[in-house]
């Protein structure tokens, strides 16, 4: 075989993804996207993008610290009100920082044994920042799980 | 507290969060996050002084 023949058949990395996703074998893994969810920012570092990880986990926590400063409520699920459990989804996007905040408010014994409608989100409704405390928790939780998505999509191959 | 620096903290932290998302270069980034943040502290005075008038 000339040295031809052997360059023409050795297939490039972008063609080995591709036929990957064609096999439908090109996933992430289930135990990289939870830990990019409960840790912000760990996704991209395990996949080799540490600025962006850096930028991701210190927009997060900054935005989850100003919520918390600003007596934001973390979301939780009441029971008359479907659109809590939107807001629970949101600020559980926020991973170690939402629970973190639940178990301070409520203990771990209190988290355990109040989900899903006994648990306190901590907040003042009547501060001045408690509707710019929310979005700020909100923000930041949808933006983790962004993240997430956007690991998925380069574990995939599907991105840089 | 002032309403209008905890607007600009809000967007200054989405325009980067979404420069460092959709844009892999540092001059896409730099771009993207200048229109993301010039747009929504523009945008958000506008909205607010167009509804000056109403109740």
């Amino acid at each position: 075989m000339t040295a031809k023949e052997s360059k023409s058949q050795k297939k490039r990395p972008a063609d080995a993804v591709k036929d990957q996703k064609v096999e439908g074998k090109n996933r992430a893994s289930i135990s990289l996207l939870l830990g990019s969810w409960f840790l912000p920012g760990f996704g991209h570092w395990r996949l080799g993008k540490k600025r962006r990880a850096g930028v991701f986990a210190a927009v997060v926590f900054c935005a989850f610290v100003t919520g918390v400063f600003l007596h934001g409520e973390v979301g939780t699920p009441k029971p008359a009100s479907p659109f809590s459990w939107l807001a629970a989804f949101a600020c559980l996007g926020n991973g170690i920082l939402a629970v973190g905040r639940l178990v301070w408010l409520n203990g771990l014994g209190g988290l355990v044994g109040g989900f899903p409608f006994g648990l306190q989100g901590g907040g003042s409704p009547s501060a001045a920042g408690f509707a710019y405390g929310n979005t700020f928790l909100y923000t930041a939780g949808l933006m983790n799980l962004l993240a997430v998505l956007d690991v998925s999509d380069i574990a995939r191959g599907e991105k840089d | 507290m002032d309403h209008l620096l905890l607007m600009i903290w809000h967007a200054l932290l989405v325009s980067v969060f979404f420069a460092f998302l959709w844009r892999s270069t540092s001059v896409g980034r730099r771009n993207l996050f200048l229109k993301t943040f010039l747009i929504m502290v523009v945008g958000a005075a506008a909205l607010g002084w167009l509804m000056f008038p109403f109740p």
